[in-house]
């Protein structure tokens, strides 16, 4: 097997990792706070996918702008279904659990009845391909990789330097100790779910030119990102990039030498052989 | 007394009986058919296509007051279910229908391991189903009540790289890449088959789980091997898309096919027009080509004047195959399903594909698979041109 086809495997697997790490951190923030397993977060994948068919492959608005507007949408879209759905719920996982997978069939079902069954194609924002030696990245992915790796940088930025962030993770270790000291649980729990739905919202928006949209595209993000914050450690975000990177490597390089079938069943091998090892995941808290 | 009182209500329920029967005769009845379809997720193209394909026809024959087969005279009444592409899904699909809807007749269904599925139900009620699937085994002896309506792989694998080979003698290298089920798995074997024989080096026989949408681990394994056409054989329209996208993304610039190709103008909206451009197609039919008869053409035009898309070859297929068990129902004069499987072995039928014949028992051990001439086409600047016609080697047998 020649170094290059090895290393374009790896550029491969990283390329799609990164937005698949975007999922994974908004599912393990509102984990962390709400200690809610969310099991629709596939969904508002799904709607940051149609913002952006709607508003940049049928309306025409600049691709960026689009961006924004997805991220914007879908997070108020997570603050609607905090304020009427998970609020009840924090901290009762197992009830959150069954009703998440309840909001998930209705948000799909939903879906299929307003945007159609069918695949939906978004054309590329930029087109072209980048060559470093042997070495081919298309210039879309190259975008999609940049925005998210900057998404990741601005969330960590955001929970280790900002006071909501700071609020945010005080939440997330003890809500209890937070409320003592003036932290509105309330406030915070609605921005934590909002700013997590809008970062699955966001890879939805920035994986639909790549692929194509459908109401059922979140299925497959959303079980990656599972298997990327069960290995990582549940509600770390170091954690999730890390489970994310080696997810990107062990598929893609997995692909060189088996089937797609063998393949797919990788990212579940590691989460029992993490389970058994270290049943916390690579960063998670005891 | 109790005698008397006893002729009189005899004659009474007589009379009644009488009076049920002339009013049954009098009043159309419904025939309930059946239909089966992915009608979401990837290979919902299929299924779509299926079923307008169907109301075309049944919507024809309503207007026109019904069937008429011997006596009576029948509204056509269409029940579809979804399933997904599943085979699980397939079944439970299949039952209601059978079991719950009561039809006789499944008319369409697609994707190969769902048609194992259905067949399970299908075959010991009696009840007769027509598939676009590729599956090999979905034909066979011991399956009289299923037929395919639609070419598949092992009618146009052959023909369609021959003309390769007489056509583009630069091609010696070709890639291969289906969904790993069985009718992937079935293409590719027929493709691999038909390359070898013709003196084609295979330098990729590969397989994606359907719902992939990253194709680019897989693609950089086959395209290291340098191949000079790329077949997404199988693929549906919406992964087929992603899978030439990608493929030019990654610097491949040779020859495209797509044995399966049942619809290029689904393949260029995915992929875009770059990347769909030269993509040929032996399994379409354009009817808006040079090659399609008066009747396809006109099925075209109302069918994009009532869906607003361009018909594929499974749509054209499925109203043929209405139109083929309608007329075997008239020929046999009932609906009883081995009566008209009787006139379906003997007859040829004229139809929108032109005079069509049901033959394959070289390749199944049985004649369940419908005959007729089909074309090549290629993406040219975002259009479909036809670039040749080509008759069925069986074909030419009837």
């Amino acid at each position: 097997m020649p170094i290059e086809v090895l290393v374009q495997a790896l550029l491969n697997g990283f390329g799609l990792a990164v937005v698949y790490i975007l999922v994974a951190l908004g599912l393990t923030l509102i984990f962390s706070i709400l200690e809610i397993i969310n099991f629709a977060h596939g969904e508002f994948y799904m709607l940051g996918g149609f913002v952006t068919y709607y508003a940049f492959a049928v309306g025409g608005l600049n691709y960026f702008a689009t961006l924004l507007l997805a991220v914007l949408a879908v997070g108020l879209a997570g603050a609607v279904c905090e304020r009427l759905v998970f609020r009840h719920l924090r901290g009762k996982t197992l009830n959150a659990f069954i009703v998440s997978l309840g909001l998930l069939w209705v948000l799909q079902a939903s879906a299929q009845l307003s945007f159609g069954v069918l695949d939906k194609s978004v054309p590329s924002a930029v087109s072209g391909i980048v060559r470093m030696g042997p070495l081919i990245v298309s210039r879309e992915r190259v975008l999609v990789m940049a925005t998210a790796a900057a998404l990741i940088a601005g969330l960590y930025a955001f929970l280790r330097f900002a006071r909501t962030g700071q609020a945010m993770r005080a939440a997330a270790q003890d809500g209890d100790a937070a409320a003592l000291q003036g932290v509105n649980i309330e406030l915070v729990s609605a921005l934590g779910f909002a700013i997590g739905c809008a970062l699955a919202g966001a890879a939805g928006a920035l994986l639909a030119p790549v692929f194509a949209v459908s109401p059922t595209m979140g299925a497959l993000p959303v079980v990656k990102a599972f298997i990327i914050i069960i290995v990582g450690g549940m509600g770390s975000l170091p954690g999730a990039v890390l489970g994310g990177l080696l997810l990107g490597a062990v598929e893609g390089v997995g692909t060189l030498f088996m089937s797609s079938a063998a393949v797919s069943i990788l990212g579940f091998l590691m989460v029992i052989a993490i389970l058994l090892v270290r049943p916390r995941g690579l960063f998670g808290a005891a | 007394m109790t005698m008397r009182r006893s002729i009189g209500g005899l004659a009474l329920a007589g009379l009644a009986a009488l009076a049920a029967g002339g009013t049954v005769q009098a009043a159309d009845k419904t025939l309930t058919i059946g239909l089966l379809g992915p009608l979401s997720g990837g290979a919902a193209a299929y299924g779509v296509e299926l079923l307008r394909g169907a109301e075309m026809k049944i919507d024809e024959i309503n207007k026109a007051g019904g069937l008429k087969v011997g006596p009576d005279t029948y509204q056509i009444k269409l029940v579809s279910y979804d399933h997904k592409a599943q085979a699980a899904d397939t079944a439970t699909a299949t039952n209601k229908l059978v079991f719950q809807d009561k039809v006789k007749y499944i008319i369409g269904n697609a994707v190969g391991a769902t048609c194992n599925a259905a067949q399970t139900i299908t075959e010991p009620n009696k009840v007769m189903f027509t598939f676009v699937c590729w599956g090999t085994s979905n034909l066979a002896p011991e399956k009289p009540y299923s037929f395919r309506s639609m070419l598949s792989q092992w009618e146009l694998a052959e023909p369609f790289y021959r003309w390769v080979k007489e056509n583009h003698p630069k091609i010696k290298k070709v890639a291969v890449i289906s969904p790993n089920d069985t009718s992937g798995k079935d293409t590719n074997t027929a493709v691999v088959k038909a390359l070898t024989a013709l003196g084609f080096e295979v330098t990729a026989d590969e397989y994606y789980e359907r719902g992939t949408k990253d194709f680019y681990p897989v693609l950089t394994k086959m395209l290291a091997a340098k191949p000079d056409m790329l077949d997404v054989a199988a693929a549906p329209p919406g992964e087929a898309g992603l899978i030439l996208k990608q493929a030019m993304e990654l610097g491949f610039k040779g020859a495209k096919g797509w044995t399966a190709g049942i619809n290029p103008f689904t393949i260029i909206g995915v992929a875009g027009r770059e990347a769909a451009e030269g993509v040929w197609s032996p399994a379409t039919i354009n009817v808006k080509g040079d090659h399609v008869s008066p009747a396809v053409r006109k099925f075209g035009e109302a069918y994009e004047k009532r869906y607003g898309e361009v018909p594929g070859a499974i749509a054209v297929s499925n109203y043929a195959a209405l139109d083929v068990f309608t007329q075997a129902m008239q020929k046999a004069g009932s609906i009883d399903t081995d009566k008209v499987l009787a006139v379906l072995g003997k007859e040829h039928f004229d139809t929108v594909w032109g005079s069509l014949a049901i033959g394959g028992k070289d390749t199944y051990g049985i004649d369940r698979q419908f005959l007729y001439p089909f074309v090549i086409s290629e993406v040219r600047g975002g259009k479909v041109v036809d670039v040749a016609q080509v008759i069925p080697a069986a074909l030419k047998k009837k």
